[in-house]
């Protein structure tokens, strides 16, 4: 299959990019990992007059905590995503949705800025971000701003992103003491898999037996955005975590959803899959936060 | 100690090294100097007429070299068999699906020509489509072929023994309907040719083919060349599983355009193309009654099926046959009425894929046979063992089991798989199930009328150095063809495999039908056998006469001779070879044995070249019934198999958690090329079972022509497979063998069903299995229940 | 416009000049000739196209070579040695886990990379780390075990 004809820049630097894109924003794809750039051009459904690589661009591509903050470059691939300490040890739902995203091979190109500004709504990366309440740093060339995570999707392929404007990095704050998440897809095979639903739960108790405090449940695939099922939210606070508030939760999100039929699956099973993964999710983000004790970041 | 040095052993394939290292060159990795890139359009219409089509723009593109419509190619029919050439090599009147060939352009690189394509103004009158079965056979459907009102593409109507007066004696009657979805072959590696024309007017075609020799002959025709200037040859090919048998568009179009242009052209199916030209299996929807007495006997059974075969025959008009002959075996039946339909749609056309007609079929009845086994109350396995056919018996539509290894599989996998401790036993939502099958070992007939041997094999010794070569034109598409050839050959000769090679898939070579219908090992083997007898032959006549013993008395083993009774002086043989090779180091000398090489050269040295000749032809096969020649066949291999399940109840997903599978494919020639193509059929089949479905939107387009939504099995998604290799001992097979490649895949959709059932209580009579389809099921039971249980209050 | 890179292959530097919208598997198979590199679907759902880029295992149907530049890269050529065939491909040979071969190449070298990452994983890790390369032949069982042969043995 053919690429259209196009010209490729290399800035070096987060600002060379912006200023770049500042220039030919309009008529420039961003490439990163490439796993949804090059399918999309070789499909004919993408045909930017140019390319701008951010590969080159080594900022983009650390990650560093400090003072309570994860900051992750946004073209920290999703496989190295799962090689940090920090994501493995608190952020276990976000270990999760990575190692569900495609195959391995694609998980060694894909980043993590990528999975979020192309903003399919079965996304494996947005909704545990959005239950870690994550934030996201974009640049331009006339400045920066952060933007929370939940806020920055509209649509199908559509955010907040501005023209000209670059996603540089995703921020996670340190998770409170006995606070867990969890995150569970559904899908036909068990790789390379679109979701068909998928579920993200992030809890806050008091103590290891709540009740709880912050509760954040994201739906994927169900809404033409990562959504957050805030009528199960309202179920959740205040009560003590059981099997029986996890399923009311469900039935709760499972209103919240906005799922449509498509040639993937019914609207109707997608509804009923909410309550199950919801509870899933809901299950696992307990078992995490019953055992977490405080950890105090070197 | 095995008996044999050669076969029945666990030899690696001859052609692994290559595959391993990346050396072995598939269509695409060839380059030939002065190349043009060819490309195909496709229509983008389900039914359209054809008004006008104006190439003149693309021709005038720099770079484009050719530009060929139906009046370059002509209007000769062409299909898989000539009772139903129902198409041409690019649409004139008419475009029937979405991807039908209306042009092809040929440039000096593929930018040039896909411009060139859009430079290609088609007119088109849009027409209504039909794309369901439903759809085309109602009253007034727009027809698809003028020539076949009602979309009626083929009708088979046949009967044995008597149904009605056999269901009448029944004690269990069932009448169960069932339909899959249309699949895709899914090889990894897409179609592609070559084609090259050389000065003198000889054109020869590399293609990613099954059958060189039907590719050959079907290209012949329908350009109007003469068949004896035109060679067809197969480099390595990444997997067929049936989509490859037939010739297509492509291969005629890069002909074509090599002959016009005079130079050659290289023409690749993009993943989407392989989609478009489908030509894999069929949706088939089977309504079945069966009749059975309450001891288990089985005594009738009524198939009524449709098939949803798109826009052309292609390999259903064998597909329609296999639907239904294949349920003629492995139970003793003696009542069988079949009645079938193949209907036209506007969507790629369907035609054989692994197991052929046959596995949707097994699929519904070895379902319906657990419900009746249940209904008289009787173990699902003690019902097959009690029907079972034995060696030598012959089904009601003539299909001779001259070996039959069935009772020997079943209890293989039953008392390999813990059924006994499991069956009835797992928790909720862990089910264990079987099922049986069988499949041809080769087509009786071939596809076009003739006399022809099925297989013809020549093996050249070389005149010196003690190897031998086959040559034959059959079809190493990865199923190991190639190993087991030479593993003959050299177990028949009584030499080291490594003194054996092996050329295959060139029309050159002789005559074979390809890789279809499970035919070669024992087909093709026996033509390779029959050769290395006449080798052996050969070569130990001259030499008895050189020793003045008689023939009977030499055997050749390990690739030296071997004396059967006392010494013989053979000194003057070896010192003519010693005299022929002064300086030579590494040669025989003194009183070492004799050598095949030296047998091999004198042999040479008193006849000239040696060559040893094989032919095959099936015997006389059974049935005289219109529709026998497709299902006889002079073996069936047979299988059945024990799987295990875990279906999650609360969202309806399955995981398939053990398969055990016996397979009784007469003789391992290669055990484990045997054991290879078991796993390779069963992964195949929990596709269908659970995953894989071609879909549509409402005007006939492909919704998902990739392997991301085409789902085939993962790594994850197989679990390990425990084979069994069963020997029966094929009186008609060489060295007893007969096939696995297709046959294996049989029991697998079944097993999956009746497993499925013992977890949830549901009874499935739609595929795929889809999370989405069990959890519905599941939910509605549930229901059901819970309404049952209201009532009762 | 086509640019100078320079790509590292199997230990050989190559100056090439190539267009931006040629992909890393193209440049390989028709400009470098390297043909051990398959294409099977060109959009990265079948791993056949896959390289070792960098230490990682990627479908180079999805990268572009301009992307590749300065890049360490290992095919399928690459893994042979001059003692003869790498233990994998030896394994793969022996324990029959190739039939056509069309995602040999690609599965070999995601198990390399497992094996150099993890020399001893379970079952579960071989067939995660090759869950991206799709297989129809052979139904992953034999390469499974080609892959756990190699990992024992280097094991004692």
């Amino acid at each position: 299959m053919l690429l259209p004809k196009f010209d490729y820049h290399e800035p070096s630097s987060v600002d060379e990019a912006a200023r770049l894109m500042g220039e030919i924003g309009g008529e420039a794809s961003v490439l990163a990992g490439g796993t949804d750039l090059l399918v999309n051009m070789k499909m004919g459904k993408t045909v930017p007059k140019h390319v701008v690589s951010l590969s080159r661009i080594i900022e983009l591509k650390e990650a560093t905590r400090e003072q309570g903050s994860l900051t992750i470059g946004a073209c920290v691939t999703v496989a190295d995503l799962r090689e940090l300490e920090e994501v493995r040890a608190e952020y276990k739902g976000l270990f999760e949705g990575a190692g569900s995203l495609g195959s391995p091979l694609i998980r060694n190109l894909a980043t993590v800025g990528g999975n979020l500004v192309t903003a399919r709504p079965a996304a494996d990366l947005p909704p545990s971000l959005i239950a870690y309440g994550a934030t996201i740093g974009l640049k331009k060339e006339t400045g920066e701003r952060t933007l929370l995570l939940e806020e920055f999707f509209r649509g199908p392929g559509e955010t907040m992103i501005e023209p000209g404007e670059i996603l540089c990095t995703v921020v996670l704050r340190e998770p409170p003491p006995y606070s867990g998440g969890g995150y569970v897809k559904l899908g036909v095979r068990r790789a390379l898999e679109i979701s068909l639903v998928n579920v993200a739960a992030f809890l806050a108790l008091d103590g290891p037996s709540g009740p709880v405090r912050e509760a954040r449940v994201v739906l994927g695939a169900v809404a033409p955005k990562p959504i957050r099922a805030l009528s199960a939210e309202h179920v959740l606070i205040g009560e003590r975590p059981d099997e029986a508030l996890f399923e009311k939760a469900g039935e709760a999100a499972a209103n919240d959803a906005k799922p449509i039929d498509d040639f993937r699956a019914s609207a109707e099973y997608r509804r009923e899959m909410v309550k199950v993964l919801t509870r899933r999710a809901l299950r696992q983000a307990y078992e995490e936060a019953k055992l977490r004790e405080w950890r105090r970041w070197k | 100690m095995s008996e044999y040095s050669t076969v029945n052993s666990r030899a690696p394939r001859v052609d692994a090294p290559a595959k391993a290292t990346g050396s072995a060159a598939y269509i695409d990795d060839i380059r030939l100097p002065g190349m043009l890139y060819g490309a195909i359009l496709h229509s983008p219409l389900a039914h359209a007429r054809i008004l006008n089509i104006d190439t003149s723009r693309a021709k005038r593109l720099a770079g484009v070299k050719s530009v060929v419509t139906s009046e370059d190619a002509g209007l000769v029919k062409y299909g898989v068999s000539p009772a139903r050439y129902d198409e041409t090599l690019f649409c004139h009147d008419k475009a029937r699906y979405v991807g039908d060939e209306v042009a092809a352009v040929a440039a000096v690189d593929l930018e040039t020509a896909m411009e060139a394509l859009s430079l290609i103004t088609v007119e088109f009158e849009e027409l209504p489509a039909v794309l369901t079965l439903e759809e085309a056979m109602a009253e007034g459907a727009p027809i698809v072929h003028d020539e076949y009102p009602r979309n009626m593409g083929a009708q088979v109507h046949q009967e044995f023994g008597d149904v009605e007066a056999a269901l009448a004696q029944c004690d269990v009657v069932r009448t169960d309907t069932f339909r899959n979805k249309r699949q895709d072959g899914a090889f990894i590696e897409p179609q592609g040719c070559i084609a090259e024309y050389d000065a003198n007017g000889n054109l020869t075609l590399r293609s990613s083919t099954q059958s060189p020799h039907y590719v050959q002959r079907t290209i012949a025709m329908v350009l109007g060349i003469p068949i004896g200037k035109l060679r067809v040859i197969k480099p390595y090919v990444g997997g067929g599983f049936g989509p490859k048998v037939a010739a297509n568009a492509m291969e005629m179009a890069a002909c074509l355009m090599a002959m016009k242009t005079g130079k050659p052209v290289k023409m690749n199916f993009t993943r989407e193309e392989v989609f478009l030209y489908g030509r894999a299996r069929h949706q088939f929807v089977h309504t079945l009654t069966t009749g059975a007495k309450k001891d288990g006997t089985l005594m009738a059974l009524k198939n009524e099926c449709y098939l949803e075969g798109g826009a052309y025959t292609s390999f259903g008009i064998a597909t329609i046959y296999y639907a239904g002959s294949l349920l003629g075996g492995p139970y003793r039946l003696q009542n069988m009425k079949y009645d079938a339909y193949r209907v036209y749609t506007n969507k790629p056309a369907c035609g054989a894929q692994r197991g052929h007609g046959g596995v949707i079929a097994r699929a519904a009845w070895e379902q319906q046979l657990d419900r009746i086994a249940e209904e008289i109350g009787m173990d699902p396995v003690e019902l097959r063992l009690k029907n079972m056919m034995e060696a030598g018996d012959v089904s009601c539509n003539d299909l001779k089991m001259n070996s039959l290894g069935m009772r020997e599989c079943i209890e293989a996998v039953r008392d390999g798989s813990g059924w006994k401790e499991k069956k009835g036993r797992l928790p909720k939502g862990k089910g264990i199930g079987m099922a049986c099958g069988f499949f041809v070992s080769g087509a009786g007939f071939p596809i076009y009328r003739s006399d022809t041997y099925h297989a013809t094999v020549t093996i050249h010794v070389s005149e010196d150095g003690g190897t031998v070569h086959v040559y034959t034109a059959s079809a190493e598409i990865g199923q190991g063809s190639d190993t087991a050839f030479a593993m003959i050959a050299a177990e028949t000769i009584g030499i080291p495999l490594d003194s054996v090679r092996i050329s295959s898939g060139d029309t050159e070579f002789g005559i074979d039908l390809g890789a279809y219908s499970s035919r070669q090992t024992l087909m093709t083997g026996h033509a390779v056998k029959e050769a290395a007898v006449d080798v052996r032959r050969q070569i130990l006549g001259v030499l008895a006469r050189e020793l003045k013993v008689d023939i009977s008395e030499l055997d050749i083993k390990d690739g030296l001779i071997v004396f059967k009774h006392g010494r013989v002086d053979y000194s003057h043989v070896r010192n003519r070879y010693t005299k022929e090779h002064r300086g030579w180091p590494g040669i025989p000398k003194g009183r070492e044995p004799l050598t095949f090489q030296e047998a091999a050269r004198i042999a040479y040295l008193a006849r000239g070249t040696i060559i040893g000749r094989g032919k095959y032809k099936p015997g006389e096969l059974g049935g005289t019934h219109k529709g026998a020649a497709v299902g006889t066949s002079p073996a069936y291999g047979c299988s059945a198999q024990v799987v295990e399940v875990n279906v999650d109840m609360e969202t309806g997903k399955i995981t398939v958690e053990k398969m055990t599978d016996a397979h009784d494919c007469g003789f391992a020639i290669n055990r484990t090329s045997v054991e290879g193509q078991m796993q390779g059929s069963l992964s195949m089949g929990l596709g269908e079972a659970m995953l894989e479905e071609v879909k549509f939107d409402g005007k006939g387009r492909i919704l998902n022509p990739n392997l991301a939504e085409y789902k085939i099995a993962t790594a994850l998604d197989m679990p390990n497979v425990e084979p069994i290799i069963v020997e029966s001992h094929e009186p008609y097979g060489p060295f007893g063998a007969k096939e696995v490649g297709e046959g294996a895949i049989m029991p697998t959709i079944p097993a999956i069903l009746n497993a499925v059932y013992d977890a949830t209580g549901i009874r499935f009579q739609e595929l795929p299995l889809t999370p989405e389809r069990v959890f519905m099921a599941i939910r509605a039971k549930t229901r059901e229940s819970e309404q049952g249980a209201n009532e009762q209050e | 416009m086509k640019t100078m890179i320079t790509l590292t292959v199997n230990g050989l530097k190559h100056e090439l000049a190539v267009e931006p919208n040629r992909t890393l598997l193209d440049v390989l198979r028709y400009d470098l000739e390297l043909t051990g590199t398959k294409k099977g679907c060109d959009m990265g759902e079948c791993g056949s196209c896959t390289v070792i880029l960098n230490g990682k295992p990627v479908n180079s149907c999805l990268v572009l070579a301009v992307q590749a530049k300065g890049s360490e890269i290992t095919t399928i050529e690459g893994l042979k040695t001059a003692d003869g065939l790498h233990p994998l491909q030896q394994a793969f040979v022996d324990k029959g886990a190739i039939q056509c071969g069309f995602c040999s190449p690609g599965m070999i070298l995601s198990a390399s990379s497992l094996l150099q990452r993890n020399p001893s994983p379970t079952e579960e890790e071989i067939r995660t780390a090759l869950s991206g390369n799709l297989c129809r032949c052979t139904g992953y069982q034999k390469i499974i075990e080609a892959v756990r042969s190699v990992a024992e043995r280097d094991e004692g």
